[in-house]
């Protein structure tokens, strides 16, 4: 290979990584910048065509905080994230715990099982799961008749009490295993040699587990987290198809994408449909950076 | 001994858990092969002799699968659109988080907190001015009006980013200095060191562009173009709902996914958990 | 380390990687791509080309209506000279892709079917933004082939018009009537000693399903307790009593969800399907579980709207002569006997090419007398053109039906279907009552029954004053 000249190569590297973000930049611009300013803009107007736009400065916003049908679906989506952190991290957590004992066999084989809901995706769970939830012949609803005796009659995704429930118990199935792989690995990669001075310093499991195991998987228990949170308020695909394309019973299954998703294609006033979306972008903006900056782990550096 | 009784409720536990997360899996692959009287006459599977292929290619009274909808075209619809769009990805996140993690230039911090800044942001809030936009580009109901806009991975390029992150300089210079062009540099030693973290990318992304529902379904016209999900979702339908033939096009559309999986665990379990430990 | 995959010789692999450097499963994933795409390359070039779009384009959702247009389509094109490019689009993407068309301005088609429910929500906005053309010269205009002919308009089933209307403005042409009737197990009816022509009433029903009913194994009506269809219809048949009008909206296009009629409605239905005292069970309306509470005789009766009776013959084969059709029972003596579910309308948009030419096509596609009787023998569907109630389709004998005639008893029907008047809220209100029925269902407590009227009236008052102030908010 020839050597290319000096000034060439000096010029080479300078420009290089401005090509390499090149296409990025350019796509981003195009289907990210350009959509993300005009659903700005729009969320200042009530529409109702594109010629039939009337400029209502913050109204949308006005009426979001009034709204109680937004109130229902900030409030679903809510618990519907709590849920998820709270619920699914701690059994996460502890059936990567479970893992994660040395001498267990088949090790490969669990880790293989409990991952492969994450494999069927959010559209699929959500079909395959409101079959599993319908009533009288549903799996769900046969197998607690089975071993329970109660009732086939249960319509949980038609109560409006129990469709919460059932969205949660879908989540928990579909994301525990997934993220225990996170868990597990950094399990496996805490350093044993701080176990052993625990062990020196005469501390029993639980102080173990208190004290070395969870600051040392601190970084990647605070990745999930903010990754559930983030993925819990984007929430759409399963209630969507679970409660076949609508909010379920007395709005019980309503999240805020939902809402958004109504009022913009449904409705057709895509002017609130952006004021909710930018809400909502908001809303999770804030938490997330909260939740980074409170567990320390916000780097500066860029 | 304590240590017996241990061991056994572990052993207890984790099968207990195996079988909660298998049971909806099996029982679907029961649900596509019982015909419906059946359906509700046993819970799982019938006797063997009682099995059948009816929900897929039809019965004497019953519209199968194949019946209803063209199903090898829809697969290979889903096939060819979450493989390009992978491929695209691919190509442009890795070499994005490469100069991401390996330059210094102008305008970098804004690229990054921009970035972070779109992963928040629900992409439903873009999508009819994206449709607008496809539909000016005289994208609408094409492969490309799919693949084009997908073609921005954010999440990829922070992956490559941290991975590459750890690339050792020396090397690189050791490469400028044998003469290597910087996109060589990328190309010939960024690349096969990460080989890990791109498969797991891979398979995530995937993951995603096979199951994506939304916007395949505004995008999307004509029935020969259409992606398996937003096919199954039109049997959920208001009317005909045979759960048989519903569960039957989930066991066919969650398969590619999942063979793709088991053919690349390693690959992807050990790029996932070097990325994770990492991040 | 990605492993080195065995099986390929090393220089193989090599040679590989130095081309693709990116490792196993993206090659893999290349692969099969490749493979997809020239499958697809394949296919698409086996394909005869469609050709640019025709001179109308037109979308329908339902496939019967697809199969029943492609059908009609040649000897539209033959007749005036011009192509038609026919889509089928699925439900709930027809709405969201007319939105986003009517957003950009682009690819939309000239004429398209819609669904009753979505309608209305098309209906804001300006007068003449709104995305459909009016079709009230249309239908008012007269006939060009015989003066002595009345106006189309007066030739159609009037109460079908109202949920396509819009501050006076007709939007839509209807496609069909979808008079509601109880299809009821004939055979079980007789084996218990009921009588159908003594049940004039709802009253005279409900006594009869507390005498025949035995809990857990057989209820006379099947009703629906997770969603709205069954109470709506149940609602629109109220049309009239104590002076007013019942359902969503009224003529003027203002809410009435919760005057008396929608509170008597629920408050009625609500002990229907909760408690002791309930008649009715909720199996689900559609698919396997309906059919099966329908052969095990669970229950014995359920609404049936003309489109739904079709598929009783076909998931239910072993049913035939078995079955059989009354009309509703009136809610009060000589009161209405029928109410209607679902409807589609065919709608011109704004943007239509050629006028004339797409009404050219909702003729020849909604009103030729020939097609409607052959699909009439197929799907059941009865049109709102009385003009082809003549033809000989509609009044044969169906077997599976006990030889009754099941388009006259339909058609006996047709003009007291009562009016579905709309707006641009319709969804709102819909969604609404659907979540004041659940909540209400829930809280109902059969000890305390006087309970149910109050609680009933407070949530539609409730419901209806966050639909009216959405209501107010629009400034269009």
């Amino acid at each position: 290979m020839s050597r290319p000249g000096e000034r060439i190569f000096r010029l080479q590297h300078r420009y290089a990584p401005y090509l390499f973000v090149a296409p990025f930049v350019l796509l981003f611009c195009t289907f990210g910048l350009y959509p993300l300013i005009k659903s700005v803009v729009l969320s200042f107007y009530v529409t109702s065509g594109p010629r039939s736009q009337i400029f209502v400065g913050l109204d949308n916003f006005r009426f979001l905080l009034e709204d109680p049908s937004f109130h229902k679906a900030v409030v679903n989506t809510v618990v519907f994230a709590f849920c998820s952190v709270f619920l699914q991290l701690p059994l996460s957590l502890g059936l990567a715990l479970l893992l994660n004992y040395r001498m267990l066999r088949g090790r490969n084989f669990f880790r293989l099982c409990f991952f492969s809901p994450r494999l069927v995706g959010m559209v699929f769970v959500g079909v395959l799961f409101s079959v599993i939830f319908a009533a009288p012949y549903g799996l769900l609803n046969v197998s607690l008749h089975g071993l329970f005796g109660m009732s086939l009659e249960r319509v949980w995704l038609g109560d409006p009490d129990l469709v919460m429930p059932a969205l949660v118990l879908t989540a928990l199935w579909m994301f525990v295993g997934f993220n225990m792989i996170y868990f597990l690995a950094a399990l496996q990669n805490v350093d044993r040699v701080l176990y052993e001075a625990a062990t020196v310093d005469g501390a029993g499991a639980f102080q173990k587990f208190w004290h070395v195991t969870l600051p040392s998987i601190k970084p990647v228990a605070v990745f999930v987290v903010v990754l559930s949170t983030i993925g819990s308020f984007q929430l759409f695909e399963l209630p969507y198809l679970m409660l076949q394309n609508g909010p379920g019973p007395d709005e019980a299954g309503l999240t805020v994408v939902m809402y958004l998703y109504q009022n913009g294609f449904i409705t057709g006033d895509l002017g609130y449909a952006s004021a909710i979306g930018w809400t909502l972008a908001l809303g999770v903006l804030v938490l997330a950076v909260g939740q980074m900056r409170l567990s320390g782990t916000w780097k500066k550096e860029a | 001994m304590g240590k017996l009784l241990a061991r056994t409720l572990l052993y207890a536990a984790l099968l207990f858990v195996a079988a909660l997360t298998l049971i909806p899996l099996i029982w679907l692959v029961a649900c596509s092969f019982k015909n419906n009287a059946d359906f509700f006459a046993y819970t799982f599977f019938p006797p063997p002799s009682r099995l059948t292929l009816e929900k897929f290619v039809g019965g004497p009274d019953v519209a199968g699968l194949f019946d209803q909808m063209p199903f090898l075209r829809l697969m290979m619809n889903s096939l060819f659109v979450a493989g390009s769009t992978v491929m695209v990805q691919l190509f442009f996140s890795s070499l994005g988080g490469f100069a991401l993690a390996k330059y210094e230039f102008r305008g970098k911090k804004v690229i990054m907190v921009v970035m972070l800044a779109t992963m928040m942001i629900p992409a439903q809030v873009m999508l009819a001015p994206m449709y607008e936009l496809i539909c000016r580009m005289r994208l609408v109901d094409t492969y490309l009006g799919l693949i084009v806009p997908g073609a921005v991975s954010v999440f990829g390029m922070f992956l490559f980013r941290q991975s590459m992150l750890q690339l050792p300089d020396e090397l690189l210079q050791a490469g400028r200095i044998d003469g290597c062009s910087e996109f060589g540099l990328f190309w010939r030693i960024a690349v096969p060191i990460s080989r890990p973290m791109i498969g797991a990318f891979c398979l995530i992304a995937f993951m995603g562009t096979w199951n994506s529902f939304l916007w395949p379904q505004i995008i999307l016209h004509s029935k020969l173009h259409f992606t398996l999900p937003i096919a199954l979702n039109q049997l959920v339908g208001l009317q005909r709902q045979d759960y048989g033939v519903l569960m039957a096009g989930t066991l066919l559309s969650i398969l590619p996914v999942a063979v793709l999986f088991m053919i690349l665990q390693k690959e992807f379990l050990s790029g996932l958990t070097a990325g994770a430990v990492k991040g | 380390m990605a492993d080195e995959p065995t099986g390929k010789g090393p220089g193989l692999w090599e040679s590989v990687t130095d081309v693709f450097p990116f490792g196993l499963a993206p090659f893999i994933i290349l692969v099969l791509t490749v493979v997809a795409g020239l499958y697809l390359l394949a296919a698409t070039l086996r394909q005869e080309s469609a050709g640019p779009g025709g001179d109308l384009a037109m979308w329908t959702f339902a496939r019967q209506h697809y199969v029943a247009y492609d059908l009609a389509r040649p000897s539209f094109e033959k007749r005036h000279g011009a192509r038609l490019d026919l889509q089928s689009v699925h439900g709930d993407a027809v709405t969201q892709r007319l939105r986003a068309a009517y957003w950009s301005g682009l690819d939309l088609p000239d004429v398209v079917e819609v669904e009753i429910s979505r309608a209305g929500s098309f209906f804001r906005g300006p007068a003449d933004h709104i995305l459909f053309h009016e079709l009230n010269d249309f239908l008012t205009r007269p006939d060009e082939a015989d003066p002595n002919r009345r106006p189309l308009i007066d030739r159609i089933v009037k109460a079908r018009l109202s949920p396509y209307t819009h501050r006076g403005r007709i939007y839509g042409l209807p496609h069909d009537v979808h008079p509601v009737m109880l299809a009821y197990r004939a055979d079980i009816f007789e084996q218990l000693g009921i009588d159908p022509q003594s049940i004039e009433t709802w009253d005279d029903f409900v006594a009869e399903g507390r005498r025949i009913r035995v809990p857990e194994k057989r209820y006379i009506l099947n009703l629906d307790r997770s969603g709205v269809s069954c109470l709506e219809l149940l609602l629109f048949q109220r049309d009239g009593m104590h002076g007013k009008p019942a359902g969503y909206f009224d003529a003027d296009g203002e809410l009435i969800l919760d005057n008396v009629n929608a509170v008597e409605a629920i408050t009625w239905y609500v002990p229907l399907v909760k408690g002791p005292g309930r008649i009715a069970a909720s199996p689900g309306m559609f698919g396997q579980t309906f059919v099966k509470a329908t052969l095990d005789g669970y229950t014995l009766a359920s609404f049936c709207p003309d489109w739904k009776s079709w598929g009783f013959k076909n998931d239910m084969p072993q049913l035939s002569g078995k079955m059989k059709l009354m009309p509703l029972p009136a809610v009060v003596q000589g009161g209405r006997r029928t109410s209607t579910w679902g409807g589609t309308m065919l709608g011109m948009t704004r943007s239509c090419r050629d006028r004339e030419l797409a009404w050219k096509l909702a003729r020849h596609m909604y009103m030729d007398p020939q097609d409607l009787g052959s699909r009439f023998r197929e799907l059941n569907i009865l049109p709102p053109f009385k003009d082809a109630w003549t033809h000989p389709a509609f009044h044969e004998k169906r077997p599976y039906w006990s030889n009754q005639q099941l388009g006259t008893e339909y058609i006996k029907l047709a003009d007291q279907v009562p009016a579905q008047y709309t707006s641009p809220f319709i969804e709102a209100a819909k969604s609404k009552l659907g979540a004041v029925l659940a909540s209400c269902i829930a809280d109902y407590d059969p000890r305390r029954p006087d309970r149910l009227e109050p609680t009933v009236r407070r949530r539609l008052a409730e419901a209806a004053a966050d639909i009216r102030r959405l209501m107010k908010r629009n400034p269009f």
